[in-house]
């Protein structure tokens, strides 16, 4: 019965989500991508810190690893899908080098350190000569394969949204296993967790690069997409905003992070709509953004603690519950 | 099996754990008895490798264990079940008790993630491993709750069945009784009967004393870090400086 529906439910999404390039204009089309690759690295702060229980406010770093890296590639004559392949291997290679040492850290001095990495990293990015400095990289070739070219936009939106695909297929058969069960375990214990033979250290360090890979990834496509990359396109703000993305959604659960990505992105498009009427201060955009992260944490935080995707789902098992099926 | 020579432990310059020796013969029940605060959980994670020893050391299968950490020494033939109750959160029962088969499965990320044969394959052992060790300790027709709604005596099972799903070689039970009912406690005293006679090695804490001598084969008293007694459980309950330090302080 679930499963069944589940399916349906999979079928329907499948469809929406093929059909929506062919009939969004080309600005609403960069709202589909941007929430696709959104989408993409809140998976990976889902599976860090709904699953893993590990906290990463520098998801941002690792999206903007991603994107230097297809950037510099592409730009430098190689292939753009070596440069796509390489954006989440670099971004696994950081995260396995910074998350040596960083991992010994739990709970807030965690976070603190991954954000103090992203402010690093950006302030590095914006000194050296061969990331552009402020100014960024500029001039990316389009995406291309062969002899085919990415020249329009639904040509980005399928691939991100059959990278998130991929990225959701991952990380669903990961949980649903072995070391997923591990990673779950040393969330609650990793005394417990050790007891049971688990590596720890080795499956934080893991499902770190993990998560990384999935932001390595989106940063990759987003290169190519916008064609230009600087210290800029992520902010600190940005990691902030996934892991609100994580939490509206649902932490622990994969459609949650997507129905997070899609809430949240949509909520700060209208609200840039609507400061940048006219007759709105200057500073309207900034404010409102940042105001509707917090009102939106504190709402959800109070009203449906579990966030998106379990208080919807619970509501719908309580409903079906009534009626006597067996 | 299991030797541990002139251990020691302090936290703060107070001795936890004071050159304390014993050793386990294979398939022995060895109870450890002694009043609160005697040292009986630390030397527990001394052995387990959870705090490492000021001193001394410790030998396993007649391997040197002391420097190993303690996923290794579970991977040796380990298992823990701890006084504090230490359940998966957001877990079904069915998938806590899983956990335990991890150090003798190999499955990893790669093979999850591509669903490879290996990954299948461990499954299916997994899965009929932790419904077997379920059924051991009775836990059989919960294994689809989540495991932090069980009540604490069913948690203490669920630990059990976690670390039988090790398939032990040496299992290490801290104070498994205390907080469970009558009835429970009866079905715990038969589970423990029942692997000693299929040869498993276990080390027992106990606060009840007539708990340990009628499972044990052998009793270790400590008092104050240090062991004050150890021989048959017969020969404890009389013995002088058992009865002014342990049972004398409970009457
Ligand atoms: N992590 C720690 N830090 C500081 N002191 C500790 C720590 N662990 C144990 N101790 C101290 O070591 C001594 C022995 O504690 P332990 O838990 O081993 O006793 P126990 O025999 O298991 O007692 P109980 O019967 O109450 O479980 C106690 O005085 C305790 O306060
Ligand atoms: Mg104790």
């Amino acid at each position: 019965m679930t499963r069944r529906l589940g399916l349906a439910a999979g079928l329907l999404v499948a469809a929406v989500t093929l059909a929506l390039p062919a009939v969004l204009d080309d600005s609403a089309l960069a709202v589909y991508i941007l929430l696709g690759l959104a989408a993409m690295v809140t998976v990976g702060v889902s599976l860090l810190m709904g699953y893993a229980g590990q906290v990463s406010l520098g998801q941002g770093a690792f999206y903007a690893i991603g994107a230097y890296t297809a950037a510099l590639l592409a730009l430098n004559g190689a292939p753009p899908l070596l440069g796509l392949v390489a954006a989440p291997v670099a971004a696994a290679l950081s995260a396995l080098l910074i998350g040596v040492p960083l991992l010994r850290l739990r709970g807030h001095h965690l976070a603190f350190a991954t954000l103090a990495m992203q402010l690093i990293l950006l302030s590095l990015a914006g000194q050296l000569d061969f990331t552009g400095g402020d100014i960024g990289l500029q001039g990316i070739p389009q995406f291309s394969v062969g002899a085919f070219e990415a020249s329009s936009a639904s040509v980005y939106a399928y691939l991100t949204w059959a990278g998130l695909a991929l990225v959701m297929l991952i990380t669903h058969n990961v949980i649903t296993s072995r070391p997923g069960r591990a990673l779950r375990a040393l969330a609650t214990s990793e005394i417990a967790a050790a007891s049971a033979g688990i590596p720890v250290g080795r499956y934080k360090l893991v499902v770190f690069a993990l998560s990384a890979t999935f932001a390595g990834l989106a940063g990759g496509i987003y290169c190519f997409y916008t064609g230009y990359v600087a210290p800029g396109s992520f902010p600190v703000l940005i990691s902030i905003q996934y892991i609100v993305m994580a939490v509206v959604g649902g932490l622990g659960t994969i459609w949650g992070a997507v129905a997070g990505a899609a809430a949240i992105t949509l909520l700060v498009q209208g609200l840039d709509r609507l400061a940048s009427l006219p007759g709105m201060p200057s500073y309207a955009p900034s404010v409102l953004s940042y105001a509707v992260y917090a009102l939106v944490l504190i709402v959800v935080v109070l009203f449906m603690p579990h966030g998106l995707v379990p208080a919807v789902s619970r509501r719908l098992s309580r409903r079906r519950a009534e009626v006597p099926y067996r | 099996m299991l030797n541990v020579s002139g251990v020691s432990r302090s936290f703060g310059g107070v001795y936890a754990v004071r050159d304390v020796s014993l050793s386990v013969a294979d398939g022995e029940v060895c109870g450890v008895i002694g009043p609160n605060g005697a040292g009986k959980s630390t030397l527990f994670n001394l052995i387990t490798g959870h705090l490492a020893a000021d001193h001394g050391r410790i030998s396993f299968l007649g391997q040197r264990v002391d420097r190993l950490a303690p996923h290794r020494r579970a991977r040796m033939g380990m298992s823990i079940v701890f006084q504090a109750a230490r359940v998966f959160r957001g877990m079904t029962v069915e998938e806590n008790v899983m956990v335990g088969a991890h150090g003798h499965t190999r499955a990893g990320f790669a093979a999850a993630a591509l669903r490879l044969p290996r990954h299948q394959a461990d499954e299916r052992e997994i899965a009929a491993e932790a419904a077997d060790a379920l059924a051991r300790v009775g836990l059989a027709e919960w294994a689809d709750r989540p495991a932090d709604l069980l009540p604490i005596g069913q948690q203490r099972a669920l630990q059990l069945a976690r670390a039988l799903c090790a398939r032990p070689r040496l299992l290490l039970l801290d104070e498994p009784a205390s907080g469970l009912r009558a009835e429970e406690r009866e079905r715990l005293a038969t589970l423990v009967e029942e692997l000693r006679a299929a040869g498993l090695t276990i080390l027992l804490i106990e606060h009840d004393v007539g708990f340990v001598t009628r499972l044990a084969d052998r009793v270790v008293v400590l008092d104050l870090g240090r062991v004050i007694a150890d021989g048959p459980p017969a020969e404890i309950r009389s013995d002088p400086a058992v009865l002014a330090a342990y049972l004398g302080q409970a009457s």
